[in-house]
């Protein structure tokens, strides 16, 4: 099995266009028809536990029909900020929480840290307009935010 | 008098359409009509939409002649070599596949009533420019048509380079597709009327013997032949509807017995499709009656294939997914689709709400995509399968809900579904009221039936891509 070719062309130009190398699982996680595009050791924020970690995010087999979800995720599932958050005063992720199902059944199976993030629904998703790049570029603008908000 | 013989005529497939957008057809015949009593002529560029047994050669955009490139008398017409070389190069910058399609008018003159026909001069000319119209390029379908001064009264052919040379091949039908669709049959129809018109005396009151030529000849697909689809084969089997195509991938199970008409205990087990045709070919009153049954997905590629040789089709699935090649589909290749579905919350026997909606495709309709019956929000979601809006819960630690995605369904709901969507196929095959509805949905409890009011969408990709037939790129969903 592999992935639709439309989605394998869209993570090749955004791996071109990142710089990082993007894959996409051949499978869909068990029970969907989403596909887990991932890059390994993405840089993360330096507030971060790690300054690296597995980055990714799910996309229907029916893509560009069908956008990304609205969301991301990182693995491992125990990263946290090195301090406590000033306003939230703790050293959990705002908005994350560890799910056993994100990626049940591919290469990548095991606990994901999940990010609630949305975009797509103040914007919502073009077939013809949107691409993987603009997805992405979105996912990673959380890292820029206060972590609080 | 007509001389084809003396043209290279070959067999692209069994059966030739030229199809036109209804509004674009219009504008042709008004202006060429208004040079009257002189002839006069267009060239439009073409999109093919090849089939299994068919092909459609698609007029689009139209290139008018200026001072010059024309000059005409009630007997002949002369055309410039620059305006045939200035819509040549526009056909080249459009793309491999955009043929030309040279329409011009026999009107009235001194000796009679100007015949929809091609005359020996017209088989003399074209055989001329066509050849140069088609050479190297392979890949385009090119055209003639000819009105006579009567407004169904055309002939047509298509051309075309096979690499030994040019080739043509007569055109059966002219199919002018709107918000209902016009079908204009050429003098090579191989359209029959029932041997037995009495047979169909109550249902000819309504539409007439017109209708009924139409019905008997329509060749109608439908995607999906469950809870709703089944009802639509029997109704159109039923109806005089002469060649349906009928597609369903799965399985009869003993759950599917209470809402599938014709389904029976000894069928489960069978193709959904396979189980209830036998009973279909028995009920059918068309004569011949051609049913063709498919245990795949219509939406396949080879569904959309087999697809393209349908005047009309009904979309009777229960996904979102598949509707989004349909609703492309209908668009691209002019080949209306009636898409119907339906939807009930229930709670310990109270329905909290249902809906049932029958939503026409077509030109001059604004698609599922403008009337938000699919959003990449819903596709994404339906994707999401047993993890439905994980998005929404998982990071905030709520535990997640697991679903099978199966939500009731109902007999009478779906009749009433399929009840709105045939009374719509009478208006798009027919024409028995004055206008289309856009989109009409029955709502419970509140026992209402409305019509939308969503226009279509600014930049919408579905409906910019009206007519390009097989240039437009449709996703097949299995």
């Amino acid at each position: 099995m592999a992935a639709p070719e439309e989605i394998e062309t869209a993570v090749a130009a955004l791996s071109e266009s990142s710089g990082l190398e993007f894959r996409v699982t051949d499978v869909p996680v068990i029970g969907t028809n989403l596909y887990v595009v991932y890059a390994r050791n993405h840089p993360l924020p330096e507030k971060y536990t790690v300054s690296s970690a597995t980055l990714g995010f799910r996309v229907p087999g029916n893509f560009p029909d069908a956008g990304p979800e609205d969301s991301f995720f990182l693995q491992p599932d125990d990263i946290r900020l090195k301090e406590d958050d000033p306003v939230t005063h703790t050293r959990n992720l705002n908005r994350a929480s560890s799910n056993q199902d994100f990626v049940r059944g591919t290469e990548l199976e095991g606990a994901a840290l999940v990010f609630s993030w949305h975009l797509w629904e103040k914007r919502p998703w073009s077939r013809s307009k949107n691409t993987l790049i603009d997805h992405y570029a979105h996912c990673v603008r959380r890292f820029d935010q206060p972590e609080h908000d | 008098m007509p001389s084809s013989k003396r043209l290279p005529t070959c067999a692209l497939t069994s059966e030739v359409h030229i199809a036109c957008e209804s509004n674009r057809w219009k504008e042709i015949e008004e202006r060429l009509r208004k040079e009257s009593p002189n002839e006069a002529c267009v060239f439009a560029f073409t999109r093919q939409s090849r089939g299994s047994s068919r092909t459609t050669s698609i007029l689009r955009e139209c290139f008018w002649p200026v001072d010059g490139d024309v000059q005409a008398s009630p007997h002949w017409l002369e055309i410039s070599a620059d305006y045939i070389s200035r819509v040549m190069d526009a056909a080249v910058d459009a793309g491999e596949s955009t043929g030309i399609a040279l329409i011009h008018t026999h009107p009235d003159t001194e000796y009679g009533i100007g015949r929809g026909v091609f005359s020996g001069r017209d088989d003399w000319y074209e055989a001329r420019l066509f050849p140069t119209i088609t050479l190297a390029r392979p890949k385009a379908i090119s055209a003639s048509i000819v009105l006579g001064s009567a407004s169904k009264d055309i002939d047509a052919r298509v051309w075309w380079n096979d690499g030994s040379g040019v080739r043509t091949q007569p055109a059966n039908l002219l199919r002018l597709v709107g918000p209902e669709i016009t079908f204009i049959e050429t003098p090579h129809s191989d359209w029959r009327d029932h041997p037995d018109p009495s047979m169909m005396d109550r249902s000819t009151r309504l539409w007439g013997a017109e209708g009924r030529r139409i019905l008997q000849n329509l060749r109608v697909g439908i995607v999906g032949v469950g809870g709703t689809g089944s009802i639509v084969l029997f109704s159109l089997a039923t109806m005089g509807v002469g060649r349906i195509c009928a597609w369903d991938i799965d399985t009869m199970k003993k759950e599917n017995l209470h809402r599938t008409l014709g389904a029976t205990k000894d069928t489960i087990g069978s193709n959904n499709v396979e189980a209830i045709a036998p009973t279909i070919r028995a009920i059918a009153t068309a004569t011949p009656f051609d049913l063709m049954p498919f245990d795949s997905s219509g939406t396949s590629t080879a569904g959309l294939i087999k697809l393209k040789d349908c005047d009309l089709a009904f979309c009777c699935v229960d996904r979102f997914a598949p509707r989004v090649p349909l609703n492309d589909f209908a668009y691209a290749h002019l080949v209306p689709v009636i898409d119907m579905a339906s939807w009930i919350d229930a709670s310990e026997k109270t329905v909290d709400a249902i809906m049932t909606h029958a939503h026409v495709w077509s030109p001059g309709i604004p698609c599922a995509w403008c009337r938000q019956t699919i959003t990449s929000r819903r596709l994404t979601r339906e994707a999401q399968g047993d993890q439905r809006d994980i998005e929404r819960r998982a990071p905030y630690g709520l535990p997640l809900e697991q679903t099978d995605g199966v939500e009731p369904s109902v007999l009478p709901l779906n009749v009433a579904g399929v009840g709105l969507a045939l009374l719509e196929f009478m208006q798009v095959a027919l024409k028995v009221t004055k206008r289309t509805p856009r989109d009409l949905k029955l709502f419970l409890p509140e026992w209402e039936l409305d019509e939308s009011d969503l226009d279509s969408q600014f930049e919408c990709d579905t409906e910019d891509a009206t007519g390009l037939g097989d240039t437009a790129r449709i996703r097949p969903v299995s």
